[in-house]
């Protein structure tokens, strides 16, 4: 079973609490605390250099019709007494990293997405919550606190939509494997939305009249497949109780620098603090001598909120002049006077020690190729994500029917770093033999 | 289909007139300027799920080259856009 631990609106939430701590916080909202804040008609303001259209908005905001997304102008006709929260994605990450942490102390191994929704597998964690899920479920309550919505199922998706229909005080929902289709098949098509691939589809659904999961489960897969190709066939799939394992984070390795700076520092002085904090980050013991391979530069802005960029490195490095180049472009889209800087490691390469070698030949330089190309397909991954680097493999090139040729799959980054082995598909079958 | 694998070239869907032969005279609001070839793929007959296609490679007025199909299918005789 899946366990779905949802928090609604995390990030306002955090961005609230570290608001009112800093005490940044206007009039009567300063000094309050975050929960009580959500009974105000507040809502997270539009990030620094974003479009100008509000996050998640409190309770209170979504009675006046204020939803996240809607345009400033609008959300403010709509609501004139509404207070704008800045964002803070430093306050999201950490809070919603000390959550995962607690669930991870709990035995469970999380896979999360976005900040406010987890999910973890339940079933190897009985044995030690009492031999059944509500152990499990319970454990997960006094780890997290009252005020999460917990669902568990069969799948991640079906687990996601009981946690939406459990109370955030209340007992969480549990749907078996047997009620799994029944449970979903009334839910209205728009909760597919969940998934980011297919935000598009719930839309296009109800035009042509397919209103619920139940709906969409009637039609046949060919038909669905015929229609939408891979997103219908992936909502098929999640109306029907099933879905792709998930995959659980690794535990990040903290390293994080950060210096306050003094009010009105800019150009030269931003530069030699980023300088500094480089160094720093490169001292750290727990480096244990690898390269850096992604950073992310983020600051405190004097007037409330937080801002942070990404930098992945097009070759992992732990060079310091080479960091600061990549980093220091970043120090100009500051939209705003900072108060403090920060530069946090968020992926580590592999040991720095790039040696010429004494002698080359064939073999070598074909090595060198293949350990570039690995580093080129890793750093790419680390940019876009898992399913960034593809290849086009052959498998059927003389087929008649065009899709048959050619499928993209994923470029093994290990084995053209290390030995080259090229994947061939067994016989000459094409994939549709499979479908 | 084994799960991260995609397939390239997948057809899909497309708007596009036909004459009264079944030859295509406009694809979306373009005109077909010439068809430089057509023809006919059957494959799978011996499952459950045949697959019939009448294919044309189109010559637009805009100057695109395209190939549509039309399936031949039981199902609605749908017309696709399809890269070889």
């Amino acid at each position: 079973m899946v366990v779905c631990l949802l928090v609604p609106r995390f990030p306002l939430l955090a961005a609230l609490r570290a608001w009112s701590v800093e005490g940044k916080a206007p009039g009567e909202l300063s000094g309050a605390p975050s929960a009580s804040l959500l009974s105000e008609p507040v809502a997270l303001g539009p990030p620094p250099g974003g479009v100008q259209a509000v996050g998640d908005a409190s309770p209170a905001a979504e009675a006046f019709g204020v939803a996240a997304g809607m345009r400033m102008g609008e959300a403010l006709a709509r609501c004139p007494e509404l207070r704008l929260v800045p964002p803070d994605p430093d306050a999201v990450r950490a809070g919603w990293g000390k959550v995962l942490d607690r669930l991870e102390r709990i035995g469970a191994a999380p896979e999360s997405d976005r900040a406010g929704e987890a999910y973890f597998e339940a079933d190897g964690l009985r044995g030690i919550h009492g031999g059944h899920l509500e152990g499990v479920l319970a454990a997960t309550r006094r780890a997290i606190g009252r005020r999460v919505r917990l669902g568990a199922a069969p799948s991640r998706f079906a687990a996601y939509a009981a946690a939406l229909r459990a109370r955030s005080r209340g007992r969480p929902r549990i749907v078996s494997a047997a009620a799994v289709r029944a449970f979903l098949a009334p839910l209205e098509v728009g909760v597919l939305r969940v998934r980011p691939e297919l935000a598009e589809l719930p839309e296009v659904l109800e035009q042509l009249g397919v209103r619920t999961l139940g709906e969409l489960t009637d039609l046949p897969a060919p038909a669905v497949a015929e229609r939408f190709g891979h997103p219908g066939l992936l909502a098929l799939e999640l109306a029907h109780g099933r879905d792709t394992p998930l995959t659980p984070r690794r535990p990040p390795e903290p390293v994080v620098e950060r210096l306050d700076l003094p009010e009105a520092t800019s150009g030269m002085q931003l530069e030699r603090a980023l300088a500094l904090l480089v160094a720093r980050v490169l001292a750290r013991p727990e480096r244990r001598g690898r390269s850096l391979r992604s950073l992310v530069l983020s600051a405190r802005f004097v007037e409330g909120g937080a801002w942070r960029a990404r930098a992945t490195l097009r070759q992992a490095s732990a060079d310091s002049e080479r960091l600061r180049l990549a980093l220091a472009p970043r120090l100009g889209e500051l939209p705003a006077p900072a108060e403090s800087l920060a530069v946090e490691v968020e992926a580590f390469g592999p040991p720095a020690h790039d040696q010429e070698r004494l002698v080359h030949d064939e073999d070598s330089a074909a090595a060198e190729r293949r350990a570039r190309l690995g580093e080129a397909v890793r750093q790419v991954r680390a940019a876009a994500g898992e399913g960034a680097a593809l290849r086009a493999l052959e498998v059927d090139p003389r087929s008649r029917v065009p899709e048959r040729r050619t499928v993209l799959a994923p470029f093994p980054a290990e084995e053209s770093a290390s030995g080259g082995r090229r994947v061939r598909p067994r016989g000459g079958n094409s994939p549709e033999g499979s479908r | 289909m084994t799960p991260g694998l995609r397939r390239l070239g997948d057809p899909r869907s497309a708007a596009v007139g036909a004459g009264p032969q079944g030859v295509p005279v406009a694809v979306g609001r373009t005109r077909v300027e010439a068809v430089s070839e057509e023809w006919v793929v059957e494959d799978r007959w011996w499952t459950d799920a045949p697959l019939r296609r009448r294919y044309f490679e189109l010559v637009l007025a805009d100057g695109r080259n395209v190939v549509v199909f039309r399936d031949l299918g039981a199902g609605e005789r749908r017309w696709y856009e399809q890269r070889g």
